[in-house]
């Protein structure tokens, strides 16, 4: 058999794979990818784009959640506030309505009810981080005290709802705007209040009966209400479990496309570490034989 | 006298030829690394003995001459694969550059569109937030920027394509020139009976060179070597060569042109003239057009749901990208036409605080565009695209050379200079040299004795 004589270009070809084979392990160790540019996986570069989309929508979803969830939770806990507060009103009203009270008592009791409806109102009106709770879409306090007006207030925010995305293709209403939290085609809770209040003041019990019954009514009406907000939260909570599954999964999925396993690479590492010396070794050990070696100088 | 006249001039001979082969068996271990030489072997031959009137006369051995040792065979596929690997080396380093911009650095368009996601999604949380409205619209800055960047991206590496043509041609023309001198060299030697030698070698080695820069065939005539292009275009002729021409074409691309003035730019194959052309005209025109398609596609589309929408002052949404008329120029020239945050139109109602329209704009990346396809599915195929067709190249051409390897082991077994074989020979002709020598002293050493005979 002819062989060729100048291994020189074996030899370089043999280094360079070996050369190369390292490159890449150690390109593997220092960045902990297996992926490093579109060509050393086409299919999984291809499949991170989406992987990169969805696990930035996921981190953002999650943070909306936690916005939306103190939001409905304050809300939850201002409506258990008006709760309290239409109860004492109540029991102000039952209290008006026994008929027994002497005048100035009358007007104690009427003055202490008002205070129940200022501290209502003023519950309508809370916000969160410059949002109105119970305001729709609007941008100032939804409920002003107003004695011209029959029910005693006014509304000034909107009707709208707002749903904020937390999930793909998923969105959570997180509000309800104050003219459905507070009033209805038969319950009006301000209205009450306010009814309550004219009611003591004008002293006649059986009006102040029927007024303490239309605010006990509230007080059913608004835990309804706050009904709302307690699935919300729960909706909300077992999103963000979801969320957190999804950001697992979504992390595992990335490390499968083009991570790398830190033991594997290392492993790869060492191995190409030790072809590359063999590689080399052998060449430094057959590139200087020739018969020349072995022929003693002419005498 | 006669027969030890007989010896002493065959003695005469074999010191000739032993010394002939000697300075052959040094010319080949001078040469061992001269690129391209191929290994020569001294012919000898007996010269025929007569015997008349029990006499001897004749005999001894001629030096004929030199036996180059080139592989023609082996040659012309070693040029071939030559050509098709300098090709598939230009592809794939054009390509291994390209692939950068598709990489995730932050500031590529799989990033950019990343971030115009997320920002979105918490705009969705907090619709009247100037802080997220500010977000979005420099999410949708930074998605304009990286088409930007993709696109100029791909067009650098095709004017890059295009300085090798003309370059490649250049080139091409000053090898063709040196080829068709050479050929007629040969062809004298070959026509007055001589081996070409050195020169063929010479020639072969340019004309590898000449492969290496484009597709060729190859045919032998009389006058020696025609060379034309892989489609027939005559690059040499005997001893006459003919130039390529560029000029610059409607595309501002420099066309090749044969010396006819016949275009011939889209028949070019191989080479690092073929690579480069196929780069230029093929493989980043396909790219930037599904990179184009796509900006336009998803600017168009957000355009349009933020006309359907209401931005913070209450009117009606603005185009928020703004696209070049002509779709060639779309991920190049695309850029967001707004600077104010409060024109995004979150509203689909017109109160300041509603999100309603920010659901729409985010199912602009989620929905299919006009392609069939959502923005990260066209983008993702476009990573895909370049990412197989450089892995493609890389592969190809390691696997070229592996048989390039195998060629040029074939060729150097053939033809190359074997150290070992020389360092042999050099000791059998010094052997060789040292008896003929031994045969002009003993013959001395008769004549010598004959004439003490006579005293």
């Amino acid at each position: 058999m002819q062989i060729n004589p100048n291994i020189t270009p074996t030899i370089l070809s043999d280094m360079n794979q070996s050369q190369s084979a390292l490159n890449t392990a150690l390109q593997q160790v220092a960045t902990g990818l297996s992926v490093n540019v579109p060509s050393d996986n086409p299919t999984a570069s291809a499949a991170m784009v989406q992987n990169t989309i969805d696990t930035g929508n996921v981190d953002q979803y999650q943070q909306n959640v936690n916005t939306v969830l103190s939001t409905v939770q304050s809300a939850s806990s201002v409506l258990s506030n008006v709760v309290t507060a239409l109860t004492r009103a109540v029991s102000l009203g039952t209290e008006g309505a026994n008929g027994t009270n002497s005048a100035a008592n009358m007007q104690a009791i009427a003055a202490q009810v008002q205070g129940v409806f200022s501290s209502v109102v003023s519950l309508a009106n809370s916000s969160v981080g410059g949002t109105f709770l119970f305001g729709g879409n609007g941008t100032t306090a939804p409920y002003t005290a107003d004695s011209s007006a029959s029910t005693g207030y006014t509304y000034t925010g909107t009707n709208d709802v707002s749903s904020v995305a937390v999930g793909n293709s998923l969105s959570v209403q997180v509000n309800l705007p104050g003219s459905q939290v507070f009033s209805s085609s038969s319950n009006n809770v301000l209205g009450s209040l306010n009814a309550l209040v004219t009611a003591l003041q004008g002293g006649n019990s059986s009006a102040i009966s029927t007024a303490t019954a239309a605010v006990n009514s509230s007080i059913g009406f608004v835990s309804q209400q706050q009904a709302f907000y307690g699935n919300a939260e729960n909706q909300l909570n077992s999103q963000e479990t979801s969320l957190q599954q999804d950001t697992v999964t979504l992390a595992s999925q990335a490390t499968n496309l083009v991570g790398i396993n830190l033991a594997t690479a290392a492993t790869n590492l060492t191995q190409a570490e030790t072809e590359n010396s063999a590689a080399m070794a052998a060449v430094a050990k057959v590139m200087p034989n020739t018969l020349l070696n072995y022929l003693s100088p002419p005498a | 006298m006669g027969g030890l006249n007989t010896s002493l001039s065959i003695g005469m001979q074999a010191l000739d030829a032993a010394q002939g082969a000697l300075d052959v068996t040094s010319h080949n271990i001078a040469n061992a690394n001269t690129p391209g030489y191929s290994e020569e072997v001294v012919q000898l031959s007996a010269n025929s003995m007569t015997m008349s009137r029990g006499q001897v006369s004749g005999g001894g051995v001629t030096l004929d001459g030199l036996q180059g040792t080139q592989n023609q065979l082996i040659n012309l596929q070693i040029q071939q694969q030559t050509s098709l690997q300098s090709s598939t080396n230009t592809q794939s380093a054009s390509l291994q550059q390209m692939q950068t911009f598709f990489t995730t650095t932050g500031t590529d368009v799989a990033s950019a569109l990343t971030a115009l996601s997320s920002s979105l999604v918490a705009l969705s949380a907090s619709p009247g937030s100037s802080v997220t409205q500010q977000s979005v619209l420099a999410s949708g800055q930074n998605l304009a920027q990286a088409f930007n960047t993709t696109a100029n991206g791909l067009t650098s590496a095709q004017s890059t394509a295009d300085g090798l043509v003309t370059e490649s041609v250049a080139q091409i023309n000053t090898l063709t020139q040196q080829i068709g001198a050479l050929n007629g060299q040969v062809a004298r030697l070959t026509a007055s009976g001589q081996s070409g030698g050195a020169v063929e070698d010479q020639l072969n080695q340019s004309v590898q060179q000449l492969s290496q820069l484009t597709g060729i065939s190859i045919t032998q005539s009389s006058d020696g070597e025609t060379i034309t292009t892989g489609s027939g275009t005559p690059l040499v002729m005997g001893d006459q060569s003919f130039s390529l021409q560029t000029t610059t074409g409607s595309d501002g691309f420099q066309q090749v042109l044969d010396f006819n003035g016949k275009d011939i730019t889209n028949s070019i194959q191989g080479g690092q003239l073929g690579g480069a052309i196929q780069v230029r005209d093929t493989t980043v025109p396909g790219l930037l057009s599904q990179l184009n398609t796509l900006a336009s596609q998803f600017a168009n589309s957000f355009n349009a749901v933020q006309a359907g929408g209401i931005d913070s002052n209450g009117n009606p949404g603005q185009n928020v990208f703004t696209i070049p008329i002509n779709l060639a120029d779309a991920a190049s020239g695309i850029s967001v036409a707004i600077t104010n945050p409060a024109l995004i139109a979150v509203s689909s109602v017109g109160s300041p605080n509603s999100n309603g329209n920010v659901a729409s704009l985010s199912a602009v990346l989620t929905t299919a565009l006009p392609s069939g396809q959502t923005a990260a599915m066209a983008y993702a195929s476009l990573v895909f695209d370049v990412g197989s067709q450089a892995a493609n190249a890389s592969t190809q051409s390691t696997a070229i050379g592996e048989n390039l390897l195998q060629l040029t082991n074939q060729l150097g077994a053939t033809s190359g200079v074997n150290i070992n074989d020389e360092t042999a020979n050099l000791i059998r002709f010094q052997t060789a040299y040292e008896a003929g020598a031994r045969i002009v002293s003993t013959i001395q050493q008769l004549y010598a004795d004959t004439m003490n005979m006579m005293t």
